[in-house]
């Protein structure tokens, strides 16, 4: 029996090695390795065989059967290789053809942008409020150190709803409204929608503002230059170089303007940044006290910076989008590209 | 505010430094600068020329025939300006030249006599309006040379975009003042500390009205001779883009925006009884023409200057036809006041009337400095337009304040701005542009504003001025030391950012439309009288109609996206907005405030995704349900166990949307609550929009949804048994709601069912006329044992006997 294992061995050996095609592999499965088999075959006589011959007898199939499996699963992926490179004419897969995955949708640019603004806050512990769009003169302006006639309100081309109520022309407003009902500590953030009647190239009716403040003993200018640095890091990828510039808003003192590296020629000067090789991304400041006086907080306990960022303005520099009347015709082509 | 580089140079020496760096400083110090604009660029080619001889032309009366010296080269030249005249010196385009305008200049024979070059007037070369002659260069200039370095015209203007706390930089002097201050170079000034030592008796000054005008000062200039002004002043002005008119009004806008102090010149022969009175409108006196031969209304608000009998002009905002210098004016009474900047602006505001002055006025101009400016006029009247000036004038100074004293800690400047500073380094800091200091003790400084300063009142004003001059890039980047704490976030955002994200998972996008909208679009709609989107929150000004009232619905924005969308050929649209819409509560008061979310779908079920795998089908109803039902699910809203299960209801005729097509709509509601609903739009209603393709929506009361209480996800226990399928094919009357039969099942009540969907719907050549066949899959299971085949059939004959008696059904095969 051993003898009839050895030559059964050396047989399948020799005809898998000149089998070439699938239907020979399937006919030497069958004759060999089959329920019918030889090897089968012959591990049925194993119960005729001494006790005392068969766990070796037993192994010895097995273990020769096993090396054949092997030899022919190798044989068979080394056919398969053979015919998926072969030219030839027989139908295959066509691995050109696109892969199946329905349609997704998109976010508007505007979505994005102000969810990644706002996890950048999120991240620094800031929470998220919101504010009604349209507001009263009270919070967007007076609250805000802007009294009635004042030549900053020129600073805000505004829409009117009656004399008292309007649409907010910034979501600076939000402040006021926080203050007004939290103490600090506060660090916050409030999204949204911001509107100022001017219409043209370079201005829509209605546009995304981020407003952030924090409110806390000791905070200084230095800790608002480190807060809005982190912020442009993370928002662009990069360091890119910064510039705070002084400015001016009623509700802080000091002001400052933030300024990037014109991300479109890298500082050199080009028609985006107007040759200056700087782009303006945002407006900053130390709440002014008056502000803090408005609603109750004592500026010589606390102190505070507020900021305030354009949404378009930082899509338009991130993915460089040059014309933002774009923003909300809501053009599938345009909407697909983010 | 602009100026130029030579200007700015009249009061501080720039040396050594370049436009671009100025323009750097300023900007740094909160002055930015917009523009840094090289002047006369397109004079460059020109040249000085000296006329050697002019001989008339052979062939035309009026014109010359020039023989032109322009360094080494004598050229021919006809010309035919009546000054042109042997040893004139004079300006040359030579050819190949472009003026201002576009003229280009050719070598050209003018009546048959060759031309090489034009000999230019100041109107050809856009330096004035003046077209009387060719230029005529002063005595001496060298010819051959360039034009603009010969004139002086070589020059770079600088616009600053002022931010309107900073009125003492409406002027050169004050930008000059910041840019000394910088460079640590003296600031020189034409004319300081002015007084008007005696009053005048020519004429007299009575302010009425003194909380409207703090100061009023005047002075009399008589022999003045009207005519343009020099190049110089000229140039000034046109280099800023004022228009030169003549000597007098040139001289009290250059000095103007010299000091930032607005001046008026009176004709003085056309004011009645040598008076000045400044006062509010008398009863009566309704109307007034301005200059610029307008007639406007008067307020009793508004101030007026007037003379013995009337008003001869608008105070601070534009002076009188009836007292205006005129070519026939010889004696001018020069006007240098102070107003209440609230006043100017409601004024000014009111005619729809900003100048220079009322720009300046409404921000504050320096009371203390107005005689200056009158002294800084007066003398320029007297050496450009030949007037000799009284020596007396008048100053109604009325409102004079105290001077202002403040206090500033040296440590609370530097704890708020996160430096180091000595108070020393402060004084000199705050000296350098015009403040008195002084160590009141080792902490506090005693600090005097100046005058023109009129933002600066408090201690974080001087703080500001601190940082400022300290260089905003010299203060270190720090972060904050905070404790922590967890910051809450808004949870209606929370959902929201959610599902938008979800939505483009099944294909839609998002869209943002204005809030504004057009109020015609409730009509397109066909919404009721009664219906509450009516309550439109109208805005007083909006930019057109079409953005007239702000939106109470998202359907009409995403419709013209829709056909938007087709127009440009992208006919497969699925969009979503999720945004806020506005319910008016009256005039006076907010609207109510609330967050929707829309979708509308068109043309193709599968977008723009291969049709290689999807074949091309048409959206209808079911996808928009599908949309809904996807919303409620991942919002947990419609779980059949959850504390919230919202359905789908149909809507009777009474309470259906006015545009849907009957029949294909649902309402989501929650008992007498509606929450949304979808359906299809009528074809009449989207012709509204332009639109001729079908199309779907959806609309739902986001806020609303998220107000409902979520199904908890809370765990089941996996079955042990195996289940059971058994499909049933029944046909039933058209009428009868596959749903209804689905739900007969599951209430049922039979323990056994553990799931029941519908796999087929069809109606056709089989199924008799008025039927249809309807496949239900039934999925038992128990989960105490395996059910036996007896089971099963028990429960499933239960459910056909059901349908048979309750709906008319008959098994298909049957």
């Amino acid at each position: 029996m051993e003898h009839e294992l050895q030559s059964l061995e050396r047989e399948a050996r020799q005809e898998l090695a000149a089998i070439t095609a699938n239907s020979q592999l399937e006919e030497f499965r069958i004759r060999f390795l089959g329920r019918k088999g030889q090897f089968s075959t012959i591990l049925r006589k194993l119960g005729s065989v001494s006790d005392e011959d068969r766990p070796r007898l037993g192994q010895l199939a097995n273990t020769i059967k096993k090396e054949i499996e092997q030899l022919f699963e190798h044989r068979q992926e080394a056919i398969r290789q053979t015919a998926s490179t072969a030219v030839d004419t027989e139908a295959r897969l066509d691995l050109s053809l696109p892969g199946r995955v329905a349609e997704i949708g998109r976010l508007h640019p505007v979505t994005q942008i102000m969810q990644e603004i706002c996890t950048i806050f999120e991240n620094l512990g800031f929470s998220v409020a919101e504010g009604p769009d349209v507001e009263q003169d009270y919070y967007n302006f007076e609250a805000l150190n802007i009294p009635a006639h004042h030549p900053a309100r020129d600073m805000h081309d505004t829409f009117y709803v009656s004399d008292s109520i309007l649409l907010r022309t910034h979501t600076s407003p939000m402040q006021a409204r926080i203050m007004e009902t939290r103490q600090p500590p506060l660090r916050v953030i409030a999204p949204g929608k911001v509107y100022r009647c001017d219409s043209d190239i370079t201005h829509t009716p209605m546009f995304h503002q981020v407003e952030g403040f924090l409110v806390d003993k000791q905070v200084s200018f230095a800790d608002l230059k480190g807060v809005l640095t982190v912020f442009t890091q993370k928002m662009f990828e990069r360091d890119l170089p910064l510039r705070f510039r002084p400015s001016f808003f009623p509700f802080t003192e000091p002001s400052a303007e933030v300024d990037i590296a014109c991300v479109i020629c890298g500082g050199e000067g080009c028609r985006v940044c107007k040759k200056s090789g700087w782009l303006e991304i945002l407006g900053s400041g130390m709440i002014d006290p008056e502000v803090f006086r408005m609603v109750g907080y004592d500026p010589e306990v606390y102190s505070g910076f507020a900021f305030g960022l354009g949404v378009e303005r930082i899509a338009m520099l991130k993915y460089g989008i040059d014309d933002i009347r774009l923003y909300y015709e809501n053009d599938q082509r345009f909407l697909s590209q983010f | 505010m602009k100026f130029t580089l030579d200007w700015l140079n009249q009061y501080v020496d720039t040396e050594g430094h370049t436009a671009d760096q100025l323009a750097d400083y300023l900007t740094m110090l909160g002055l930015e600068v917009d523009a840094v604009t090289p002047l006369h660029q397109e004079l460059a080619p020109l040249k000085t020329a000296r006329i050697i001889s002019a001989q008339p032309h052979p062939d035309a009366d009026k014109l010359t025939l020039c023989e032109v010296a322009v360094g080494d080269d004598i050229l021919q030249i006809v010309c035919g300006a009546p000054n042109a005249r042997a040893g004139l010196n004079t300006v040359i385009a030579l050819p190949g030249t472009t003026l201002p305008g576009e003229v280009k200049i050719k070598k050209s024979k003018v009546r048959g006599v060759e031309s090489c070059g034009m000999l230019c007037s100041e109107r050809e070369l856009a330096l004035s309006d003046s077209h009387t002659g060719i230029m005529e260069l002063p005595e001496g200039t060298a010819h051959g040379r360039s034009f603009i370095t010969a004139m002086g015209l070589e020059d770079t203007m600088i616009e600053v975009d002022l931010t309107p706390n900073r009125p003492d930089c409406a002027s050169v002097i004050g930008i000059a003042r910041e840019i000394a201050g910088k460079l640590q170079r003296p600031l020189r000034l034409p004319v300081e500390g002015a007084r008007v030592d005696h009053a005048s008796r020519s004429f007299s000054v009575d302010v009425e009205s003194p909380e409207l005008c703090p100061r009023y000062a005047a002075r009399l200039v008589t022999g003045v001779k009207i005519g343009p002004s020099p190049l110089w002043l000229r140039n000034r002005l046109t280099s800023i883009g004022l228009r030169p008119i003549n000597n007098v009004v040139d001289i009290t806008n250059f000095v103007m925006m010299e000091y930032g102090q607005p001046l008026h010149a009176f004709d003085f022969d056309n004011l009645k009884g040598g008076k000045i009175i400044v006062r509010s409108p008398k009863a009566g006196e309704t109307k007034f023409t301005t200059l610029d031969g307008v007639e406007r209304e008067l307020n009793p608000e508004m101030l007026l200057i007037c003379d013995g009998e009337r008003p001869v002009a608008m105070a601070g905002v534009m002076g009188g036809m009836n007292s205006e210098v005129t070519d026939d004016t010889t004696t001018v009474l020069l006007e240098s006041a102070c107003f209440n900047p609230v006043s100017i602006r409601k004024t000014a505001r009111r005619l729809g009337l900003a100048s220079d002055a009322s720009y300046r006025f409404e921000r504050g101009v320096d009371p203390e400095g107005v005689c200056n400016a009158m002294n800084r006029a007066v003398q320029l009247l007297c050496d450009l337009a030949g007037g000799t000036a009284e020596d007396a004038g008048q100053d109604m100074y009325m409102g004079r304040l105290p001077l202002k004293s403040l206090t500033l800690r040296v440590s609370r400047s530097n704890a708020l701005l996160g430096i180091d500073l000595h108070a020393a380094t402060i004084a000199t800091l705050l000296q350098s542009i015009g403040f008195r200091c002084k160590h009141k003790d080792a902490d506090t400084l005693w600090v005097r504003p100046p005058t023109f300063r009129v933002d600066i009142d408090r201690e974080a004003d001087l703080i500001e001025e601190v940082a400022r001059l300290h260089g905003y890039g010299n203060i270190p980047v720090t972060l904050p030391q905070v404790s922590l704490s967890y910051p809450e976030q808004d949870q209606g955002r929370i959902k929201r950012t959610t599902i938008a994200r979800l939505l483009t998972g099944i294909g839609f996008s998002e869209a943002i439309n204005y809030s504004f909208s057009n109020g015609k679009y409730l009509d397109l709609l066909h919404l009721a009288e009664g219906d509450d989107r009516r309550r439109t929150v109208r805005l007083l000004n909006p930019l057109s109609e079409e953005q007239g009232v702000m939106r109470t619905s998202l359907l009409p924005g995403l419709l013209e996206n829709v056909d938007r969308n087709i127009r440009f050929q992208m006919t497969e649209v699925k969009l979503f907005e999720l945004g806020k819409v506005f319910t008016s509560t009256g005039a006076t008061t907010q609207p109510i405030e609330r967050n929707r979310l829309a979708g509308v779908l068109c043309g193709n079920r599968h977008g723009y995704a291969s049709p290689l795998h999807f074949k091309e089908e048409k959206v209808d109803f079911l996808d928009a349900k599908g949309a809904v039902e996807f919303i409620l699910g991942q919002m947990r809203l419609n779980l059949p166990a959850g504390p919230t299960s919202i359905g789908f209801d149909l809507p009777g005729a009474d309470d259906r949307e006015p545009f849907v097509v009957p029949g294909e709509t649902l309402q989501l509601r929650l008992g007498e609550t509606i929450l949304g609903s979808v359906g299809r739009i009528r074809p009449e209603i989207l012709r509204g929009f332009d639109i001729k393709l079908d199309v779907y929506y959806f609309d739902l009361d986001f806020d609303a949804l998220c107000g409902l209480v979520a199904a908890p996800k809370s765990f089941t226990a996996l079955p042990v048994y195996p289940a059971v399928k058994r499909d049933i094919a029944l046909v039933v009357p058209g009428s009868v709601a596959a749903g209804d039969l689905v739900n007969a099942i599951r209430t049922s009540r039979d323990a056994l069912i553990e799931d029941v969907a519908i796999f087929d719907v069809y109606q056709g050549k089989t199924i008799q006329n008025g039927y249809k066949s309807v496949a239900i899959s039934v999925t038992y299971r128990s989960s105490a044992k395996t059910l036996t085949e007896k089971n099963v059939e028990k429960s499933n004959k239960k459910i056909v006997d059901l349908l048979t008696e309750q709906f008319g059904a008959s098994l298909r095969d049957a």
